[in-house]
Order: structure tokens, then C-alpha cells, then sequence
């Protein structure tokens, strides 16, 4: 054998070597720090109406149309809920028509890819899926639904400014995504009293587990929205439910609401007020105001009734 | 002609084999399936036979499906074993991919006739009054047999191999699949290149569909029995029909009378081509003969004949086949003893779990034992069961596990719901829908609200709320029957479950954050399926009727 060809020893030793070198450095690099700007000028729109498709339209209409917030080519991804396998009119889940509506608004407004993720609590995916209506929706108004009910598709971020919540397991496309869009549905929740869009945002990690067994769920919830600021959130309430949140079934009232914000926390207080409570006596709000997530204080947002 | 009839029959049983893994594979919600996706078990004579024999009733679904290969079987011998048996066809291509080479001439001949004699014993245990349960509930099953015809049944045998092992490896590697091109398509470099992106993107959908491979705690167990199955043919090829198969047994005993025989005419040379050639050692030394029972119909010797000497006939006399099956008396009676042996299964009894409410002598291992909706008393349901698995097939949450040590050993390998595993989803029917022997009777998404499993109870030393005093009512959250309730105590909610309400389904248990056990746990003891379902359903009622639908919050 002449010297300057390799051996196949060398050759995996050295292959060895440069692998295990990267791969070391990369830990070393270590994991990436989630951080998000605080919502900007607190406007929400509320709009009331009979049908969901022009409710939808109405609120973004009001904050200047889909386009100012999705450009043409952006990716976006939309967040509804869909965590239980509930059929639409039991307001476990995320009104359908909303869903759709917003998909096709982005769709008009350039954008080059949609996509509808959650993690369902319920499984299998498909079951939750075609029982929620909303794959059936969201698929026809031209949006890929995902189902995020694999390991692989969640990255672990550092959250540094939480306080019962140091790290989650976060999905890859929100920090991928051009444009993040919360779509909650309004209900009440045994464990945190209300479920608005903050807590929706649990929808987006892999291990939900780690935030009951941390110091406080409030606290949890609010430390990931401190780290998290979708660009427009959408508040469904057409439907809303009253008694055995978050799964039902229970009462629902209607109330053919829709409110849109860019500031999360102002559309969960416009939305608590929905139950007749005080933004301010939903633990995890509050501990979210206290991080600097947005505005809890309706006096000082502006509301645009449509 | 005779060449044609045979590429025929490989063509014929490469469709069954075909038809068998589809519909195995429809076996997956939603279930739309315009035929029985438990065909191949319902058309198993031995199935249906051991299923009415031992239930003592005569079960017309059964009946009606396993009517054609029993009239097929009299016309035309075995036709059964050699162009559709899914199992003999997987055998042959075993020994085709791993190159097994046993032998093909005829073998002891008194190895044939084992089949026979585990026939004879698998009857005896049908016949024989089991006493399930010792001495708590004779007067429920003095009457029904014992189950032991899933050991050795082979369509049972491949659905269960199909289902722990062959389902979760083939899950296993699209769950690989769908990880590496899911990490792809997130990477820096892919995202930078949209082409790349939008080319991984067709593929990521093509194994995006598995979240997380199903799982079997028998896994190894079905692996290692189909395995064995398989070397078995280092010794002769397809021992196991020659030698094993009670299904391929009953069969031959019908086909005794069938009139198509076959005959050798003068011009046989005496080669012994078809001797050696036969794939169930049919020949024997003198090729104007042949066993009767043992022929497969394959028509294997017609076709490769040099002499062309042999030939179809419906004449008795003029046949070379011989019909007597030669059983050995001292065996056949050994046979009946093993049978009636086998009594002392359900003697050892290691956790044993009455239905009757009145007596109940819960013990800690059956704690665990959990059924499915829909099955029938526990004597009855261990009776009628065939371990085929295809209820754990269709189970969308993979919640239904074969028992292992739950119900004793005459319930080993029948269905139970492991909550830890997957919960048993409120809006699902499946497992209701497929089951060959009707073990687990059909049952409405409606009706499951009083199908009560098991019951919930709050482990109070590890709940998260209860223990450490913080928020967490996950249990609440999830319990898709509303059976968890808040107890408010010092300001904060813990969880208390309504034994009324709660079905058993193991969804609080699921989900429970508190590793590994589950702070909230479902145990056997509201297992109500001594009741009639209209019993039941008045149970249910009542509770309903009691239970407050207030909403917990001021101002709401």
C-alpha cells in the first residue's frame, strides 16, 4: 500500500474524530434562547356578527387587513385548538369556519405557505382531527394540517426570562414560521379558570407535563408567553363554553364574537370580561402583565368595535 | 393444462395472502371496509367450530362465513390448504427467502397424524365444562368450554404475528423515516434552499402519518412462536401443515368424502418424481398411492408428471387415494387425556376476578385486568376469545394489550386496556366492530357511558394537587365522561373521581404528568359486566340523575 493513501483505519478514525469534534461543539453552542418582542400598540378589534367567515374578516379587517401583518411569500403558522376530539358545536375546539377563514385571508394576502399545527391532547391524531371538523376546513381553504404529535418536530429553547419555566420543547415552525397566528377558543378551565390564547399557547410544546409538575401552572403559562409573541392572535368566541372546561361537554353560551389583537394579553382581557370576570382575577394573566407580556388594563386599549 | 392449473393456484394464493394483509390493514379507524375486515377468521371452520362448540350456541355470523370452505372441503378435499391459506403461502415464502431446505419426500408417516391427535385434544377442551374461576362462579360457567384453540388455529396465529410484531416494525421504520426527513427539512441548510424544502416535502407526508409506533407487551412471545413455525421446515418443508394444523386436520377429515381424486394410470414409470416432489409427503413409496388426507390439491404432480400418467378422476375404486386416516388408539386416548389435562388451566389461577358484584374476592394481580367495551362476562369472554388481535389492531390509542399474567393463564394473550399505554377514546367503536367470535359484542359511542371497564381512583400520596399542593387537574381536564370533580380544600382544586359516572376508560391515567405509574390509576373493581346492559344503562341513569351540572365559578 503506498503512503499517501488512506488506510480504512485512518480513514474512520479521522471521520470519527471531525464527527464526534462537531458534534461536541454544537452542545457546546448549546441550545437556542426563545425571546420575543412584547406585543406592540395595544388595538384590538371585536367584531360581532352571525357568521363566522365575515366575524373573521371584520376584526382583521379593523387592525388594517390580513396584509399587515402577512407578507406576500411568508410562511405562516396558524395555532387553533384542537386538542380534544369534539365536534365544533360542544366548544371544546376551535370553531372550524374560523380556522378556514383565516387560512384563506392569509392565502389572499400572498402568503406562499399555511400551515395549522397543534398538539392534540386527545389522540390518535386522526380521530381528533376529523371529529373537530377543522382538518376537513382547513385543509379546502388550502392550508396543510399537521398534526404535531411527534417528538421530532419540537426543538429545546432556553426561556431566561421564566420563573417556574427555565427550557421547553417548542415547535419548530414558531420560530420558523414569518408569521405566527393564535387562534384560541374562549372557555372556562377547572385548572386555571379561564383558557384564552395564553394558555392555547401550551398547544405548542412537546412535554405539557413539565409545566403541572413546576412550581405553578400560572406561572408556566405566563413565563412561555413572555418568550412567545404571535404576531396576531384571533379569540374565537362564537360559541363559548361555560361549565366543565376545557373538554366539555358542557354549557355553551353564544356570543358571535371574534376578537383579533396583535397584543395577546389585551385579548385575553377583552376575553375574560366574555365570562364576566376581571382580567386581572385570571392568576396566570396577571402573572403574565407582571412579565411584561402586554396589557391587561382595558381602560388603556384601544377597543374597535365592528 | 395441468401446468396452467398450477400457475393458477400460486397466483390464487398470492391474491388470499394479498387479501389477507389488506384487509389487515383496513383493520385502522375509520374503519370503512366494505367487507368484514375479520374475514379470513370468520371463514375458519375450526374458529367458528371451537367458538360454538365451547360457548355451547350456535353463533350465525360464524356460521354463515365458515359455511363455504367447509362445502369447498367436501367437494374438493383440501383445497383450503393448498390455494388459499394465508399462513401456508407466508410459510412458502419463509422458506423461499431464507433458503429453508427441508426435506419434501414422505417423513414418518406418523408424524402426519399429530395434527390429528391435537385436534382430537383441542375438542376435548371445547366439550369439557371448564370451572372457570374454581369453586365463586361455577353456576356461570359449568357450561362453557375452554379456549385453547388461538394456540394452535392458524389464521389466528398470523393475524397476531401481523399484529405485534409485523405492525410495529413497519410503524417502527416510518417512524425512523418520518424523524430523519423531519429533521432534514428543519435543518439551517434546507430551510436556506426552498427547492430542497419543497422536495423533502412530498416525502415527509409520505411517513408522516405515524406518531408514535404502536407497541405489544408480546411481542417477542408472537415473534418466537411464528419463528418456530417457520424453522420447523429445516426438518420438512411446511411441517407445520403436514404435521400441526388442527384447521388443516378438520379440513382433511371433510374432504374424506370429496369424489375429486386422482389416479395413476399404467404408463408410470416409477421415477418417483411425484414422490419427491410433493410438498406435503403425500406419495409414498408406491406412486400409485397416495394419502387422502394429506393431498393439498396443489396438482403439483399432474403438472410435472414426464409420463403425463396421472390424471383427475371421481371414480372411489379407480383413485390411487387412500382415505384412512391410521390414527394410532393409545395416542388418540393420550390425545383425550391432554385435552381433559388441559382442564387444570384454568385452575392455576393466580388472579382470579369474579364478576359476580356479591362476591368479590379481587385479587391484587387482577387489579389490572381491564376489557375493552363491549366484552362479554369474563368465563364467557376467555371462552370465545381466539387471541387474534385484531381488536388490538384496530384500537386507535393501542390501548387494547394482550394480558399477560392479568387474568390468569387460561387468559393469557386476550385483550386488556393498559391506560398508560392509550387510553380507550370516548368517540371509537372499533375494537366492537372486528371481533370474529363476537367476544367483544358491537357497542355504540353512546352506549359506552354506562360499558363500564373499570374505575378510577386518585393516588392521593403522589398527586401532583393533593400531595404538593399545586395546581394540576389534567385528570379533570381530559376525562371525557366529566367523572373527576374539583374538591376546593385551602383554596385549591384536587381531584375526586364520581365512581358512578367513571366508565374506566383510562384517559385520566394517560394523562396524568406524575411518572411513571400515573397518580390517578384504573383498577377492576367497577367492572359491571355481570349486569345486562339495560341494568347498566339504569345505573347510569340514576347517577346522572344525582350529579349537579353547576358551573364551579362565581359570575359565570
Amino acid at each position: 500500500m503506498s503512503n499517501d493513501e488512506m488506510t480504512r483505519r485512518e480513514f474512520m478514525r479521522r471521520a470519527l474524530t471531525l464527527g464526534l469534534t462537531a458534534y461536541g461543539l454544537a452542545e457546546l453552542a448549546g441550545m437556542d434562547e426563545l425571546q420575543a418582542a412584547a406585543g406592540g400598540g395595544s388595538t384590538i378589534a371585536v367584531a360581532s356578527s352571525k357568521s363566522p367567515g365575515p366575524l373573521v374578516r371584520a376584526a382583521v379587517d379593523a387592525l388594517g387587513g390580513m396584509g399587515a401583518f402577512v407578507k406576500p411569500g411568508a410562511s405562516v403558522l396558524v395555532k387553533p385548538n384542537i386538542g380534544w376530539a369534539r365536534e365544533p358545536h360542544q366548544a371544546a375546539t376551535t370553531n372550524p369556519d374560523v380556522v378556514a377563514e383565516i387560512v384563506r385571508l392569509c392565502k389572499q394576502a400572498g402568503a406562499r405557505e399555511v400551515k395549522v399545527m397543534d398538539h392534540p391532547v386527545d389522540g390518535p391524531d386522526a380521530l381528533v382531527l376529523n371529529v373537530s371538523g377543522i382538518r376537513a376546513a382547513a385543509e379546502k381553504a388550502g392550508a396543510r394540517v399537521i398534526p404535531a404529535s411527534s417528538p421530532a418536530l419540537y426543538e429545546k429553547v432556553k426561556l431566561p426570562r421564566g420563573k417556574a419555566l427555565k427550557s421547553a420543547d417548542v415547535l419548530r415552525d414558531l420560530r420558523r414560521a414569518d408569521v405566527f397566528i393564535n387562534v384560541p377558543i374562549a372557555k372556562v378551565h377547572g385548572t386555571t379558570t379561564l383558557t384564552l390564547g395564553c394558555k392555547n399557547l401550551m398547544g405548542t410544546v412537546w412535554d405539557r407535563g413539565a409545566w403541572h409538575r413546576s412550581a405553578s401552572l400560572d406561572q408556566a403559562i405566563a413565563d412561555y408567553a413572555a418568550h412567545v409573541a404571535p404576531q396576531l392572535v384571533i379569540l374565537d368566541a362564537i360559541k363559548i363554553l361555560l361549565t366543565k372546561g376545557p373538554k366539555g361537554p358542557g354549557r355553551t353560551a353564544t356570543k358571535n364574537i371574534v376578537v383579533a389583537g396583535a397584543d395577546q394579553l389585551a385579548v385575553d382581557a377583552y376575553g375574560a370580561t366574555l365570562f364576566g370576570r376581571k382580567p386581572t382575577s385570571i392568576a396566570h394573566l396577571k402573572r403574565a402583565y407582571e412579565l411584561g407580556v402586554g396589557e391587561l388594563d382595558l381602560d388603556r386599549v384601544k377597543v374597535t368595535h365592528v | 393444462m395441468y401446468e396452467r392449473l398450477r400457475r393458477l393456484r400460486r397466483a390464487s394464493r398470492l391474491a388470499f395472502l394479498t387479501a389477507f394483509a389488506l384487509l389487515f390493514a383496513f383493520a385502522a379507524y375509520p374503519l370503512k371496509s366494505p367487507i368484514p375486515v375479520d374475514l379470513f377468521l370468520r371463514a375458519d371452520p375450526l374458529i367458528a367450530l371451537s367458538a360454538m362448540l365451547s360457548l355451547r350456541k350456535i353463533l350465525l355470523p360464524l356460521l354463515w362465513y365458515a359455511l363455504p370452505i367447509v362445502v369447498l372441503s367436501l367437494v374438493f378435499g383440501r383445497v383450503f390448504c393448498g390455494w388459499v391459506c394465508p399462513m401456508g403461502t407466508a410459510i412458502d415464502i419463509c422458506e423461499r427467502v431464507f433458503r429453508i431446505r427441508g426435506r419434501r419426500a414422505n417423513q414418518a408417516p406418523q408424524l402426519s397424524r399429530v395434527k390429528f391427535y391435537i385436534l382430537i385434544a383441542l375438542v376435548v377442551t371445547m366439550l369439557l365444562p371448564a370451572a372457570h374461576r374454581s369453586a365463586v362462579d361455577l353456576s356461570l360457567s359449568q357450561s362453557v368450554g375452554l379456549s385453547a384453540v388461538y394456540l394452535m388455529d392458524p389464521i389466528a396465529l398470523l393475524t397476531r404475528t401481523f399484529t405485534w410484531v409485523g405492525l410495529p416494525a413497519a410503524q417502527w421504520a416510518l417512524q425512523i423515516g418520518n424523524a430523519t426527513v423531519t429533521a432534514w427539512s428543519y435543518s439551517d441548510f434546507v430551510s436556506d434552499h426552498p427547492a430542497l424544502a419543497r422536495a423533502l416535502s412530498p416525502l415527509q407526508l409520505a411517513f408522516g402519518s405515524v406518531a408514535r409506533p404502536v407497541y405489544f407487551r408480546l411481542v417477542s412471545t408472537g415473534f418466537v412462536m411464528f419463528v418456530v413455525v417457520v424453522a420447523l421446515s429445516r426438518y420438512a418443508l411446511r411441517f407445520w401443515c403436514r404435521n400441526l394444523c388442527p384447521l388443516g386436520a378438520l379440513l382433511a377429515l371433510l374432504g374424506k368424502v370429496s369424489p375429486l381424486r386422482l389416479a395413476v394410470s399404467d404408463r408410470c414409470t416409477r421415477c418417483m418424481r411425484c414422490v419427491n416432489e410433493c410438498k406435503m409427503g403425500a406419495i409414498a413409496e408406491d406412486p400409485h398411492r397416495y394419502a387422502g388426507p394429506e393431498c393439498i390439491e396443489c396438482y403439483t404432480c399432474l403438472a410435472i408428471c414426464p409420463e403425463r400418467a396421472i390424471s383427475f378422476t371421481t371414480g372411489y375404486e379407480a383413485s390411487g387415494r387412500e382415505d384412512e386416516l391410521r390414527l394410532d388408539r393409545r395416542r388418540v386416548l393420550q390425545a383425550v387425556g391432554l385435552g381433559a389435562a388441559a382442564l387444570v388451566i384454568p385452575k392455576v389461577d393466580w388472579s382470579a376476578k369474579p364478576s359476580e358484584a356479591g362476591e368479590r374476592v379481587l385479587k391484587i394481580s387482577a387489579a389490572r385486568l381491564i376489557r375493552p367495551p363491549g366484552a362479554l362476562p369474563e368465563p364467557e369472554f376467555v371462552t370465545a376469545c381466539i387471541r387474534c388481535g385484531e381488536c388490538m389492531k384496530v384500537c386507535p390509542t393501542n390501548a387494547i394489550q394482550p394480558a399477560v399474567g392479568e387474568g390468569g393463564l387460561e387468559a393469557l394473550a386476550t385483550p386488556i386496556i393498559v391506560p398508560r399505554i392509550g387510553p380507550c377514546m370516548q368517540p371509537c367503536d372499533l375494537c366492537g366492530r372486528v371481533c370474529p367470535t363476537r367476544a367483544l359484542q358491537p357497542f355504540t359511542v353512546e352506549e359506552k357511558s354506562y360499558l363500564y371497564l373499570g374505575t378510577a381512583s386518585v393516588d392521593r400520596s403522589t398527586c401532583i394537587a393533593w400531595a404538593e399542593d399545586k395546581q394540576c387537574l389534567i385528570c379533570d381536564e381530559a376525562c371525557p365522561y366529566d367523572a373527576i370533580s374539583q374538591r376546593v380544600i385551602e383554596g385549591l382544586g384536587r381531584p375526586a373521581v364520581d365512581e358512578r359516572i367513571c366508565v374506566g376508560c383510562g384517559m385520566c391515567e394517560w394523562v396524568c404528568p406524575v411518572e411513571p405509574l400515573g397518580a390517578i390509576r384504573v383498577g377492576s373493581s367497577g367492572d359491571r359486566r355481570h349486569l345486562t346492559r339495560e341494568e347498566r344503562q339504569r345505573l347510569r341513569e340514576q347517577a346522572g340523575k344525582e350529579s349537579t351540572d353547576e358551573s364551579p365559578y362565581p359570575g359565570v
